[in-house]
């Protein structure tokens, strides 16, 4: 690997006016239509956390048993029946549209916990001494080994079900994932001439690890994120299924597909809309994260100001 | 290599130490097995008889010190359950997990890397955007769903499948098919991910102008310096495997350790919690190991 | 470690033969019956566990006396031919001659010495003593054939509760065993853990041979993929299928499955000490609603802990009707009178108690937050579920409704009744002196005597204590091949007995 590095200074960024940047981040996001969908529908899934519980709270609520399963595209009962009912005949709209603040709430706080954590303790492990790396990895080890479902019911017997013990749970889960990977880039980074420049003139181990090391690990880290809300969002309706999950009248997309996990030959879309929901949002995000990847990167940003005629 | 390999063996040993008296004591937090083992109209002297027999009349600590050393002879406790020694129990599960693991994550790996860096090498074309709507409505698409809907499609209504079950090859497809699909769909953004950003470095570029091919530029350069962050994240796969798919062995009645843990944790059956958690912390540990001799071998730089 | 090498290279070396899969079997006389629940002990005295019990009872262990539970011919004989009262508390055995074992011995009254004894025992853990409670069980053997088994205190049933004690051979030894010895018509060939259990056809069983060469248990956790096991010719029989997936009536039907659901209503806390509350409680609920909406059209309302086919079981009480309006008066009732009706209530219910419990649960809580009370669903897994079902409850709880299942498909309510409703009773939610001596003397009478005490009891719980709010009978369905005949009963839940399948 004698080969040239990328250069340290390639964050050549013009100083340009506040105002115009924003316009020209807008004008990239404008030009990828696929990027552009996903930020419309995450800021639509974004306003129905924030507002959903709000306005459709109740509806979200109302049981008639003698509707119940009612097949979607029929707004004969209103516009909130047009997703059709639940096995309860509850309206599945606002229930989908309520669920996303909970849902939200539990995957972006586990993401959010097990990934600041993670990579910071992935930062450590590579840069610092390789004793102090190879404890924080047995850590890691440690964790992944414990069952997370163990966990889960040691936790939420202990302490109740909750929106908070959930995203504790889910967060300690998963950090060894952010921490393997961070540590990995940072082995990778650290050997680059850059970095070796930078310890040279003196910076401070501080400084080298945030400015120079950590801009390199996020893209990963933020793929891995992206992909990580899913999988968040799924396990917590695999917690739901066993019991020791969120409790209704609390619901979440996670919740909503394992109670509709019965009626699959019979009413399949008591799963499909909150299904869909996680799909689109995980699709959301990862189309923005790849977005963001090339648009933050200077040294790719040329793909998306030339138009999507990008070649390689 | 061989202080590395030392280093690691010695430190395992410290985590697996650290894993079985936390598993220990935490398990034991969470209720009495005497009560979930017995019917509900068990008389109070059936509840102190079922404690007695099986020592959990003693103070814990009492109880911790019996495990080690039971364990320093190899003993793994008998299974409440099954009335049999725990260990056992936990190797036929593994069997089934281990193999199950090995050949999905085998598939996935090959397939993730193919694709991902055909992906990568036109970022956003058409085929780099067909992959990943594929494979990101995969990862995201919960797995007994997607079970349950492959099960009646290929065994029910085409019948070209069993349903569920072992026996023979056929039995094999569906569940490693459905385990296949999200670690897929991960593998293969961490690959396509990775790529790119080894495609904009400058030396990748440097080859270009020299005029190497297309194909040799993905895999001899590009592959190479790609493949730490991959080898991680595919670590990580495994090990989650390792640890039981449990949905894909409850859907598809396959006797794996994941489905043995989750029954024994629920019905409090301590001493098979514990065996399985060794026996599968175990196999992670060396497959970590595995992992960090390929990034020795991968890149020197990272020897220490 | 070695071992695991060997079971993994035995397991690869299982997949490698490239067998197309073996469906119906369509005329040999083998059948395969797919079960919902993993068998982790293949234990006889653990037998009355039902997922134990569906393979091995009657199958390959038998007992003295057989209850009938489905039609009324009552308690029939069956390694017992006849036995007769010697005096109040000794009772006498007249066994079944020329048996064998599976392994060859013959069965005499040694073994059900044995088998009494061992099912007591305190060096196993057996499920056998809870159906006796503090009655000691003494055998004396007369003759090989003849043998006297004494209840002290004077056990009025004792006949009945000899169905429950599966008798193995003298042999057997002090602790679970993997292999059950039994008189019955199968014995098991393998047992395949987590696969499957095979059982196969005895040469010289002593009563008549059953059609059935050769039986494979095979376990699915998901109904819908036991449903499908059938739907495609894998398995001929999946006793329970789920509601939703029954939807073939050419295979599927419906039975009771001798489950009563019900809630406990815990009248330690306020307000559920006031009776107003516990009929408004009762008045809340649509139990009409449910049926054919959330539980099968099949379900019928539940007047009893029991089902309507054990002795004593008393017609005459009508469920609960729903009245909302009712219901809200007797709360402003209690109200005016200083009852905290506003107190939160916590409704506890198990997840996976039934496919769709959590409905359930949900629909519930909303009937009663309808009519005003303050209800919190709670749902717990069943190790957590137990421990606030039996005492002793937590002194610091919230006032509680527990939804649980009662099982009692053994003819007579003495397995329940003191349990649920005795003030000493592991799962009662309430103390009343006068329930106390009810129970009682209905344990210790006999004949006509005791039906009608029972029936007694059932009206006074219901109608004057409203000890809890009964709910449904529940019903599983079946699904069968229609190459074999197999009518499901109340009985199938805790055994299923292979001589009752049949061929076309």
């Amino acid at each position: 690997m004698t080969m040239t590095q990328s250069l340290p200074g390639t964050s050549t960024q013009a100083e340009v006016q506040q105002k115009g940047r924003i316009r020209g981040v807008l004008g990239m996001l404008w030009r990828d239509k696929f990027a552009l969908a996903a930020t419309i529908f995450l800021l639509v899934v974004i306003s129905c956390a924030v507002f959903g519980p709000m306005l459709m709270g109740d509806a979200a609520l109302s049981q008639n048993l003698r509707g119940r399963n009612a097949p979607p595209f029929s707004i004969a009962n209103g516009w909130f029946y047009v997703l059709g009912s639940d096995s309860l005949g509850r309206p599945l709209l606002p229930r989908v549209v309520v669920a996303a603040q909970n849902t939200m709430l539990i995957a972006a706080g586990a993401v959010l916990c097990s990934s600041i954590i993670g990579a910071l303790l992935g930062l450590v492990a590579g840069y610092a001494s390789s004793r102090v790396g190879n404890v924080i990895l047995r850590l890691a080890d440690v964790i992944m080994s414990f069952p997370s479902l163990l966990l889960a019911v040691v936790v939420l017997y202990i302490l109740a079900p909750s929106v908070g013990n959930l995203v504790i749970v889910l967060a300690i889960t998963r950090i060894p994932v952010y921490l393997r990977t961070t540590r990995a880039e940072v082995m990778e980074i650290r050997q680059r001439m850059f970095v070796e420049a930078a310890e040279v003139m003196g910076a401070s181990p501080v400084r080298i690890v945030f400015r120079h090391i950590l801009p390199m690990v996020i893209p990963t880290l933020v793929t891995i994120a992206t992909l990580d809300f899913a999988f968040v969002m799924l396990a917590e309706s695999s917690l739901s299924f066993l019991g020791i999950g969120i409790q209704p009248p609390q619901i979440t997309w996670g919740l909503m597909v394992s109670q509709g996990r019965q009626y699959l030959a019979t009413a399949w879309w008591l799963a499909f809309w909150p299904g869909l929901a996680i799909i689109l949002t995980t699709m959301s995000l990862n189309l923005l994260s790849n977005w963001m990847r090339i648009a933050l990167d200077p040294a790719q940003r040329w793909r998306l100001e030339i138009g999507g005629k990008a070649n390689g | 290599m061989r202080k590395l390999i030392f280093g690691r063996v010695l430190s395992s040993f410290f985590s697996l130490a650290a894993l079985v008296v936390m598993v220990f004591f935490l398990s034991r937090l969470t209720g009495d097995p005497a009560a979930l083992f017995l019917p509900r109209e068990a008389t109070q002297e059936m509840l102190d008889n079922f404690r007695r027999l099986h020592g959990l009349n003693d103070p814990l600590i009492v109880q911790f010190g019996r495990y080690v050393w039971d364990l320093l002879h190899l003993d793994f406790g008998q299974s409440l359950r099954q009335a049999r020694p725990a260990i056992d129990v936990v190797f036929e599960g593994f069997a089934w997990t281990f193999q199950l693991a090995a050949i999905t994550i085998a598939l996935v790996s090959i397939a993730a890397i193919v694709i991902g860096s055909l992906a990568a090498f036109r970022p956003d074309g058409i085929f780099d955007r067909f992959a990943s709507v594929v494979s990101l409505i995969g990862a995201s698409a919960p797995d007994f769903w997607v079970a349950i809907v492959a099960i009646v499609v290929f065994a029910v209504n085409f019948a070209w499948l069993p349903t569920s079950g072992t026996g023979t090859v056929w039995h094999w497809i569906l569940p490693v098919a459905v385990l296949f699909i999200r670690p897929f769909g991960l593998i293969l953004q961490i690959v396509r991910g990775s790529m790119i950003q080894s495609f904009g470095s400058l030396y990748v570029k440097t080859a270009r102008a020299k005029g190497v091919g297309n194909t040799s530029i993905i895999f001899v350069h590009t592959l190479r310096n790609a493949m730490l962050p991959v080898i991680t994240v595919i670590g990580d796969q495994a090990a989650a495997m390792l640890n039981g798919a449990v949905i894909i062995e409850t859907i598809f009645g396959f006797p794996g350790v994941g489905k043995l843990m989750i029954d024994s944790i629920l019905q409090r059956d301590f001493n098979v919690v514990l065996a399985a958690i060794m026996v599968t912390a175990l196999a992670i540990f060396v497959m970590n190991l595995l992992i960090d001799i390929a990034y020795a071998i991968l890149d020197p730089r990272v020897r220490t | 470690m070695k071992r695991s090498l060997m079971s993994l290279g035995a397991a690869l070396l299982s997949a490698v033969h490239l067998a197309v899969p073996a469906s119906a079997q369509n005329a040999s006389k083998d059948v395969t019956i797919v079960l919902g629940e993993g068998v982790d002990l293949m234990e006889p005295c653990m037998s009355t566990r039902s997922n134990i019990g569906r393979v091995l009872l009657q199958n390959i262990n038998e007992t003295l006396t057989e209850f009938d539970v489905v039609g009324d011919k009552g308690l029939m004989p069956r390694l017992a031919e006849s036995w007769d009262q010697q005096n109040d508390s000794t009772w006498r055995f007249h066994l079944r001659k020329n048996v064998k074992f599976s392994d060859g011995s013959d069965f005499d009254a040694e073994d059900v010495k044995h088998s009494i004894d061992r099912a007591m025992s305190k060096d196993l853990s057996c499920e056998t003593p809870r159906y006796f409670g503090s009655t000691k069980i003494t055998a004396t053997v007369v003759d090989p054939s003849t043998i006297d088994i004494t209840a002290e205190p004077k056990q009025a049933i004792l006949p009945l509760l000899m169905s429950i004690v599966t008798i193995v051979p003298s042999d057997t030894p002090m602790q679970f065993v993997r292999d059950p010895i039994g008189t019955g018509p199968y014995k098991m060939a393998a047992w395949n853990v987590g696969q499957n259990i095979v059982l196969e056809r005895r040469g010289d069983y002593w009563g008549d041979a059953p059609q059935v060469e050769k039986a494979t248990y095979v376990f699915r956790t998901d109904p819908a993929v036991a449903a499908a096991m059938v739907q495609t010719g894998e398995a001929d029989i999946a006793p329970a299928i789920s509601v939703t997936d029954a939807t073939n009536a050419e295979t599927d039907q419906a039975y009771p499955n001798s489950e009563v659901f019900y809630m406990r209503i815990d009248q330690g806390k306020p307000p559920l000490q006031d009776k107003r509350i516990r009929e408004a409680l009762n008045l809340a609920i649509d139990r009409q609603a449910f049926v054919g909406t959330l539980v099968p059209a099949e379900t019928t309302l539940a007047t009893a802990m029991v089902p309507p086919t054990t002795l004593g079981f008393n017609k005459d009480i009508k469920p609960w009707p729903f009245d909302a309006e009712k219901a809200k008066a007797l709360i402003a009732d209690a109200k005016a009178d200083g009852v905290a009706v506003d107190s939160k209530i916590t409704l506890i219910g198990r997840s996976n108690l039934f496919p769709n419990v959590l409905e359930v649960m949900e629909a519930i809580q909303s009937m009663l937050t309808d009519v005003g009370f303050n209800v919190d669903l709670q749902m717990y897994e069943v190790a957590e579920f137990e421990d606030i079902y039996g005492k002793p409850f937590a002194e610091d709880r919230t006032a509680q409704l527990v939804a649980a299942q009662h099982d009692n498909a053994r003819g007579d309510p003495v397995f329940s009744m003191f349990f649920k409703y005795h003030s000493n009773g592991p799962q009662s939610g309430f103390s009343d002196p006068k329930v106390d001596q009810m129970i009682e003397d209905a344990t210790a009478a006999t004949g006509e005597d005791r039906a009608k005490k029972w029936s007694d009891l059932f009206a006074y719980l219901n109608n004057d204590v409203v000890a809890d709010v009964l709910l449904f009978n529940q019903v599983s369905f079946a699904r069968v091949n229609p190459r074999v005949t197999f009518k499901p009963t109340i009985a199938t839940n805790s055994q299923l007995q292979l001589s009752q399948v049949g061929f076309k």
